[in-house]
């Protein structure tokens, strides 16, 4: 069994992140690594498209900070030991004499040398500030 | 904006599970960089392995163990939105695990299994309608080597592709025409640090029917071809001649002699000068004797276990005790570079110094 892992040259049509974390090493992705998992109460499986998890403030990133319902956690820009490269797979159909095919392989959509990491204990927001402008 | 809105993807069904994040050493951070500069057409890196095995991830020449390592904390792989890059990004996957590679050695040792009942011998012609068959192209995707590595392997393992398959040459045989090769050099007076292929190739399938691919893909494992010249490699071509005396001594042993007398009669006198026990290191075991000599037996690197313990095992059944230059050939299938193989050693021997050197055995009662 062989699995190909391919590189594609950047595309420069595609949506790029804005300069504070840009900087973490790639324009168009990078890694946030928090403490437990984001935990979604009930709803079927789309039901979560697109929804508001929170809001990333990145005025200062010695101290980005991330709101999450009424918690607020403060986070720090880490280096990475190592480069983390992040594949994405990649599947396409493909019809053929013998039939109709998936062909399955993962691309190195990134190489990142930094990520963001909350890794203190939240704190709980009890005045709620003014939240994410609406748009 | 320095307020960014996290959402999770408009497409979670869809993302959740497509990423992955694997630690790269600088070598493939380099291959990846290149890679985005030159844009090519083939795959930079493979992943290779039966559903069965642990699998490995290999360059064009390297070949990596694929580890996976959980933890405690979850990454979330971040992407700007499409519909306002500077303002919203959406959470793609929430990832609980890094790949981590290690370098190792190819995985070659399945070709020996893999290839039984189909070795190459005279008389083929007659046989090959009835053989089982295996392709390079699958061993390319299916053995867990590099492709580089892979056909290192093959030569090393004097492995022909012919038609695009992969036929092992019987031993015997081989032997037999590096000796045709050894004895026309001479009644042709050709040089052997450039020989005309096309003599040598000719009158092989003149006078003995033997294929022109199969001399010229042997020429090609035992020296360098180039511009229609053979540069043969003397030392190489000498030791496999004395490798095919000596395998038949696997059980009993030859004196170290006799052995020695053989070989350079088989050799000729030509090239008798470069007949040198030190050639055969990694495929014979030396027995000092003070009765009648020292005596030499069979015992190659290439057919011992590839796992550690069990090669390990093996060596102490077959002597029970080493000295540390005469078991470290025999490691060399078994530890990618000295440093792991000094670890190795150190794991599976007691090291006994002595005013002779290190002497090795094993360590009694090791256990998986």
């Amino acid at each position: 069994m062989i699995v190909s892992i391919s590189v594609t040259p950047p595309n420069a049509f595609s949506p790029k992140l804005p300069p504070s974390v840009a900087k973490l090493g790639h324009d168009e992705l990078f890694l946030i690594e928090l403490q437990g998992t984001l935990d979604v109460q009930g709803c079927e499986s789309t039901g979560k498209d697109g929804q508001l998890i929170g809001t990333l403030n990145t005025a200062d990133m010695n101290k980005p900070m991330l709101v999450i319902g009424h918690h607020l956690l403060e986070g720090k820009v880490v280096t990475l030991p190592k480069p983390l490269g992040v594949l994405h797979k990649q599947v396409r159909n493909t019809l053929d004499d013998s039939g109709e095919k998936e062909k399955v392989w993962w691309d190195v959509t990134a190489v990142v040398k930094k990520k963001i990491v909350f890794s203190k204990r939240p704190m709980p927001i009890t005045k709620p500030a003014s939240t994410a402008s609406r748009r | 904006m320095s307020q960014l809105e996290l959402r999770f993807s408009p497409s979670t069904e869809q993302d959740a599970g497509a990423f992955r994040l694997i630690e790269l050493p600088p070598e493939l951070c380099q291959l990846i960089d290149a890679a985005v500069e030159t844009k090519p057409s083939r795959p930079i890196l493979s992943i290779k392995g039966h559903p069965t095995e642990d699998a490995v991830v290999c360059t064009a020449d390297k070949t990596y163990t694929l580890r996976s390592v959980v933890l405690s904390n979850t990454v979330l792989v971040v992407t700007p939105s499409r519909t306002d890059p500077d303002g919203t990004v959406h959470v793609r996957d929430q990832l609980h695990e890094v790949l981590e590679v290690v370098p190792s050695v190819p995985r070659l040792h399945k070709l020996a299994v893999l290839l039984r009942g189909m070795e190459y011998d005279e008389g083929d012609e007659d046989r090959r309608a009835s053989l089982p068959r295996y392709s390079y192209e699958q061993a390319r995707e299916e053995i867990q080597a590099s492709e580089a590595q892979l056909n290192v392997g093959l030569r090393e393992r004097r492995i022909l592709v012919l038609d695009g398959y992969l036929r092992p040459i019987a031993p015997a045989h081989l032997n037999t025409i590096l000796e045709l090769f050894l004895n026309y050099l001479v009644s042709l007076s050709l040089s052997h640090d450039a020989a005309p292929v096309d003599d040598l190739v000719s009158a092989l399938a003149d006078d003995h029917d033997v294929p022109r691919e199969v001399s010229s893909q042997v020429m090609s494992w035992f020296g360098q071809v180039g511009e229609g010249t053979w540069k043969m490699d003397v030392k190489a071509v000498v030791a496999e001649i004395g490798l095919g005396i000596l395998r038949h001594h696997k059980h009993e042993p030859i004196l170290e002699t006799e052995f020695m007398t053989k070989w350079k009669n088989a050799v000729g006198d030509a090239f008798e000068s470069a007949v040198s026990l030190q050639l055969l290191s990694g495929n014979y075991l030396r027995n000092p004797s003070d009765i009648s000599g020292a005596t030499l037996s069979y015992l190659a690197a290439s057919t011992l276990p590839t796992d550690p313990a069990a090669c390990f095992a093996e060596l102490f059944l077959t002597r029970p005790r080493w000295k540390s230059d005469e078991i470290e050939p025999f490691l060399s299938d078994v530890a990618v570079n000295s440093k792991e193989r000094d670890r190795l050693l150190l794991k599976y021997a007691r090291a006994m110094t002595t005013p002779e050197g290190t002497w090795y055995t094993a360590r009694v009662g090791y256990s998986n």
